[in-house]
């Protein structure tokens, strides 16, 4: 919880015969996170190279690359048999041997002939864009050629064309784009050629056939029918094999896959002609488990070092840990969201917790409906039995909380689809804050606005302060006091103000320290207290950084730009009440009280109103609930403590769906 | 004829065109505010949807530095609700 996972730097040394069974005890832990070694003559590994690839590696590759292309060629992505039968990884090897060739060769095969087939289509499409032309002008195709004294010459020109010498033409018109043919003496041919050009013609080829336009483009045409239910026949068969072999395709390329990553795995470490060394991390709590599957492993001829936590300095990058989040699991989709704006380092705060619950209350303060939110809840419920893939699961779930949250305040705010059913007389229930606008007829309850953005205000207040809070944390845990200053500084100063401004006006929600009498200057004592923080806050700030002093009124724009939760989620109930009034009351409930044909259609107008409206509505509340408190997650509260640009942990080895041993 | 200089002001009228002014303000608050705020989101966000193709990485990054000038609209938005009620 708001710490990643603690983990330990392991050393694994060891002969290099003893390296393919430490490689494969390594992959089916799934826990060490290798660390690459690089050739660049560090300190106490002079002599070491970085390791050549195990036996077998390229062959490995090899088959998988063949296999890869088969699932290109099928379209098929091994996530799409999950859940399906796991086979054993022994029986996928002995298929491989003897089934792979005869698959790809099939498939080859099959494909090889496909394209030959579109390549023919193309060719005959080709044929028939030249043929086109002539079919306008009544002469058969071997008419065009064979004289010996008469040229023949054939294009197309936007108009009628005057030849100056004696000719024969023909023209098969077809609006400013004429297809004309000429035939004339061999010897006129230059003046012929003058006159065309000045007519801007352009000359194309005559086709090298026999017989009727018509009917060669017919053969055409029936070849090219032909060729595409061939190829239709070609694209069943491969869906056929890929029924058939689709899983075991799948299978093959997981077991390839992590065979493959076995092999190539010395790549990473460093070794000398006898040795290797794998340097890595591993999770504290799971290094007993891995030392003993080790020594098991390699019959205890292997050596485990635990080197301990050596990063946590500052600018270190290279000796930092990798990171793996560490939370309940009701957090846990809430890491997607984190990652999206950046892992955090192993050394300071994992904000997913604080987010997993303020993000879903953000988002039902600024929803608030109980018709969207439950929407929005079948949506994501229903999406995630379609959609695949963790990162998409996990934000779906994101999308779940949120919508039970926007259905608590929706009871809250006693709002389905906006604050009123529109005309019909029902009053839901009293709210408990009311965003009711006096929109129509029936409005009930004017909304609480001055509340609704003190409140959100609040929220901000207390966040920020939060944030800074583990800034201090952050900067505590480095020794370093002088930001450690800055960041109390920060609080003092934004509470300062918050004290001033209290002891002068008087606001909803907020303390009222306007009674107190008054010392100095008008200001009374909670005004005096106030003064003295912020000037203490600014001094401080100014030590710590005089460029930050620009920075001092963000206390202010941050503080107020929370009460984007009030602003927007008014705004998005402006809009559905608005839609109930422009549907019910102004479309359908006239036409109810005497039917009419017309009113019919004005009552189907209105409903269409309404859907659509309200589909837009849900559309923009998802939109505008998910940016705005996604945004104030990452601008107002990372700001004030979170660096992020942690490396991800991603362990050597893969979670087998398809294949077990 | 009626005499146009002489044209009687009720009170109700004045309320009512008070409450016009009200909206017109209300209106521009959020409508201006919303032109800065596209005009500032414009040229951050091209920027943004191009370092984010080079970079997937700093898509949260992009993303914060997209919406900061949102908060003017915001704060239109939060005038204008403050003029209206």
């Amino acid at each position: 919880m708001l710490q990643p996972k603690t983990m330990t730097r392991l050393l694994i040394v060891g002969s290099k015969e003893q390296m393919p069974s430490a490689v494969t005890e390594l992959y089916r832990h799934h826990v060490f996170h290798i660390t690459d070694y690089t050739d660049q003559g560090k300190e106490g590994y002079e002599g070491f190279r970085i390791g050549q690839p195990m036996e077998g590696a390229t062959e490995l590759s090899t088959d998988l690359i063949k296999i890869r292309s088969i699932e290109s060629i099928f379209g098929l992505s091994p996530d799409d048999y999950l859940g399906t039968k796991k086979r054993s990884s022994r029986s996928i090897k002995e298929i491989i041997e003897r089934e792979l060739p005869a698959i790809e060769q099939e498939v080859s095969n099959l494909t090889a002939q496909r394209s030959v087939a579109e390549a023919r289509i193309k060719v005959n499409e080709q044929r028939i864009a030249e043929l086109t032309p002539f079919s306008g002008i009544p002469l058969e195709l071997g008419l065009y050629r064979g004289y010996e004294t008469v040229s023949v010459i054939a294009g197309k020109a936007p108009r009628e064309i005057e030849i100056p010498v004696p000719h024969e033409k023909f023209i098969a018109s077809d609006k400013g784009n004429d297809t004309i043919v000429l035939f004339f003496k061999k010897e006129d041919r230059a003046a012929v050629e003058h006159a065309l050009a000045e007519a801007q013609f352009q000359p194309i080829p005559i086709p090298e056939e026999e017989g009727s336009v018509r009917k060669a483009i017919d053969a055409y045409e029936s070849e090219i029918s032909q060729l595409t239910a061939t190829i239709a026949d070609i694209d069943e068969k491969i869906a056929d094999i890929k029924e058939k072999h689709g899983d075991f395709l799948a299978a093959c390329d997981e077991v390839l896959s992590a065979e493959v990553e076995q092999a190539e795995a010395p790549l990473r470490f460093a070794t000398t002609e006898l040795i290797f060394i794998a340097d890595g991390w591993v999770p504290v709590s799971e290094v007993e488990n891995l030392k003993s599957g080790l020594a098991q492993a390699t019959g205890d001829k292997i050596l485990v070092m635990d080197v301990g936590e050596t990063g946590g300095h500052d600018d270190d990058h290279e000796n930092q840990p990798p990171v793996e989040f560490d939370n309940p699991d009701f957090a846990k989709p809430m890491q997607a969201i984190v990652d999206i704006y950046s892992r955090p380092r192993y050394d300071e705060l994992d904000p997913t917790l604080i987010v997993a619950i303020v993000f879903p209350l953000f988002f039902g303060i600024i929803l608030g409906d109980i018709g969207y939110g439950a929407v929005l809840l079948v949506l994501a419920l229903g999406l995630q039995r379609v959609l695949k893939g963790e990162t998409v699961q996990q934000l779906l779930k994101v999308l779940r909380n949120a919508s039970i949250s926007a259905i608590i305040f929706g009871v809250f705010y006693a709002e389905i689809f906006g604050a009123h059913p529109g005309a019909l007389d029902i009053e839901l229930w009293h709210p408990l804050i009311s965003r009711h606008l006096l929109i129509g007829s029936h409005a009930y309850h004017q909304g609480d606005i001055a509340v609704l953005l003190v409140f959100a205000v609040w929220l901000g207040i207390i966040q920020m302060t939060l944030g800074r809070i583990m800034g201090v944390y952050n900067h505590a845990r480095h020794r370093n006091m002088l930001h450690v200053m800055g960041q109390l500084s920060w609080i003092a100063f934004m509470w300062g103000a918050l004290l001033l401004i209290w002891s002068i006006a008087a606001i909803p929600l907020m303390p009222d320290l306007t009674m107190l009498p008054p010392i100095v200057m008008g200001l009374n004592i909670a005004g005096i207290i106030g003064v003295v923080l912020i000037l203490a806050g600014a001094i401080g700030i100014g030590i710590e950084s005089p460029l930050e002093l620009i920075e001092l009124p963000s206390v202010i724009s941050h503080s107020l730009s929370y009460t984007r939760l009030a602003a927007v989620g008014l705004s998005s109930v402006a809009i559905a009440m608005v839609v109930n009034f422009i549907a019910i009351e102004m479309l359908i409930q006239p036409q109810l009280t005497q039917l009419t044909a017309a009113g019919i259609l004005l009552i189907i107008v209105g409903i269409f109103v309404l859907l659509i409206g309200h589909l837009l509505n849900t559309a923009l509340g998802l939109l505008g609930g998910g940016l705005q408190s996604l945004r104030l997650q990452y601008v107002e509260f990372f700001t004030k403590f979170y660096k992020g640009g942690g490396e991800k942990y991603n362990p050597f080895g893969k979670k087998r769906n398809l294949t077990e041993d | 004829m009626v005499d146009l200089g002489v044209a009687t002001v009720t009170l109700e009228m004045v309320a009512e065109s008070q409450m016009g002014l009200k909206a017109i303000g209300a209106a521009l608050a959020v409508g201006l505010t919303g032109i800065g705020a596209g005009l500032a989101e414009m040229s951050i966000g091209s920027a943004a949807v191009g370092a984010t193709a080079e970079n997937k990485d700093i898509f949260g990054m992009a993303l914060l530095l997209t919406v900061i000038p949102e908060t003017i609209v915001i704060f239109g938005l939060v005038v204008s609700l403050l003029i209206l009620f």
